[in-house]
């Protein structure tokens, strides 16, 4: 598409903020945002138009234990010494999801050989321990972007989701990468912070999370994988 | 009708929040968390997912506060685009196809017998939007509030209506540009 067409980009900043765009097209929207300010200031312009239709619901009070939740948060975030529940977790699962990660990592970086695509690079393959891989990860050469694919069927309840994390390479807590897709593709856009962590960082794991993610901003659910990060070739 | 906290205030407690002052969080969200959960009980359908995606967007507030460029748009759009945003990536996530299960069809049909444009409430300084909604078709308008208000995909919406996606693409790009050209800017 070309960008440069100011009646392109208004139209695609105003159905982004309408909601109506697909995921693919909002992530792409979304990279666009960060690249041109001409897409930032229309979609700028467009969520101030529509905020009264916003403004004119009626409010609905939070429950009283939500606030708390979100203190314990904050709290966990500001706090760097604290180590949470789920890291050790993590440190169960290792060896037994790193095994089966890297077969399966090699497995994939074979066959990656052969494909016509050049922009996406393998990244990683998620596969739980002594099961079929469930996702691929691969990432622009930038590392500005991911790309998530199912490879098999993705089973969970509806209360649940998966998450996808980086672990940093110098130790400290996981960051989030979003939540994974149970069905088809899904291209996300990293923030500068994300993208400087994965570029540096060694591993990524999954964890099991309500629906809506981590209410804590760290793992709160079993790690059921944890998987190596190919290098770029 | 929402009382709109005061801009000026909700910039001071933001530059707080990016200054790490949890206390400001506090006052954010007492001033802001209930407005947010009313856009986002519309926009999930359940209290429960709002209630999660609302304690998210806090999350994110907290995190992003020191992105928000008050030059740029005010705090209020800024704090509804990143709950919003929250809001339809989980619908995105959650909902793959495009097929209305009966849960969702009883639910669209209660929105057609209620006329989503005919419930909203505006202040005074919502009267541009009011008078430039009221210059579009009534498909137009109904398409755009099942979209916004309610977080509905297009296919939905043709499913809902009873219209070709083309037909609802269609009205929805219209309906945009004209209420662009009636708004200014």
């Amino acid at each position: 598409m070309n960008y440069d067409r100011p009646e392109l980009l208004e139209r695609l900043a105003a159905e982004y903020v309408l909601g109506v765009l697909r995921r693919r097209a909002r992530a792409r929207f979304e990279r666009l945002c960060d690249e041109f300010p001409d897409a930032l200031s229309a979609r700028q312009r467009w969520e101030d138009r529509l905020l009264p239709l916003s403004l004119a619901l009626a409010p609905v009070t939070p429950g009283a234990d939500r606030w708390p939740r979100i203190q314990r948060a904050v709290d966990s975030m500001s706090d760097s010494g604290a180590a949470p529940t789920a890291r050790s977790a993590l440190r169960r699962w290792w060896p037994l999801a790193l095994a089966a990660s890297l077969i399966a990592a090699a497995v994939l970086i074979g066959k990656l050989t052969f494909w016509s695509e050049p922009v996406w690079q393998p990244m990683a393959v998620l596969a739980p321990a002594n099961a079929a891989p469930l996702w691929r990860l691969e990432r622009s050469a930038d590392a500005a972007r991911i790309n998530i694919r199912t490879l098999g069927p993705v089973t969970l309840k509806l209360t649940q989701s998966y998450e996808l994390w980086v672990l940093p390479s110098g130790g400290g807590n996981p960051v989030s990468l979003g939540l994974l897709p149970r069905q088809g593709s899904l291209e996300r856009h990293l923030t500068p912070a994300q993208r400087t962590l994965l570029l540096a960082a060694r591993q990524v794991a999954v964890s099991v999370e309500p629906a809506s993610g981590s209410p804590t901003g760290l793992p709160t659910g079993p790690v059921i994988i944890v998987a190596p990060i190919a290098r770029a070739t | 009708m929402a009382t709109v906290p005061d801009g000026s205030e909700l910039d001071s407690l933001l530059r707080r929040c990016a200054r790490r002052d949890a206390a400001a969080l506090q006052t954010l969200y007492a001033r802001v968390a209930p407005q947010l959960l009313g856009i986002l009980v519309r926009l999930l359908g359940t209290r429960t997912a709002a209630e999660d995606a609302l304690q998210d967007a806090f999350i994110r507030i907290w995190q992003q506060a020191g992105q928000f460029d008050r030059s740029k748009g005010r705090a209020m759009a800024w704090m509804v685009a990143i709950a919003r945003n929250r809001a339809i990536d989980l619908q995105r996530a959650s909902r793959t196809t495009v097929l209305l299960d009966a849960a969702e069809l009883a639910g669209a049909e209660q929105l057609q017998v209620d006329g989503p444009a005919d419930n909203l409430e505006f202040g005074a300084t919502h009267d541009a939007l009011r008078r430039c909604l009221e210059i579009l078709s009534t498909a137009q308008r109904q398409c755009l509030l099942l979209a916004y208000q309610r977080g509905l995909t297009q296919e939905r919406i043709a499913l809902l209506i009873g219209q070709p996606l083309g037909t609802i693409k269609s009205w929805i790009r219209r309906g945009l540009e004209s209420l662009k050209a009636c708004m200014g800017s």
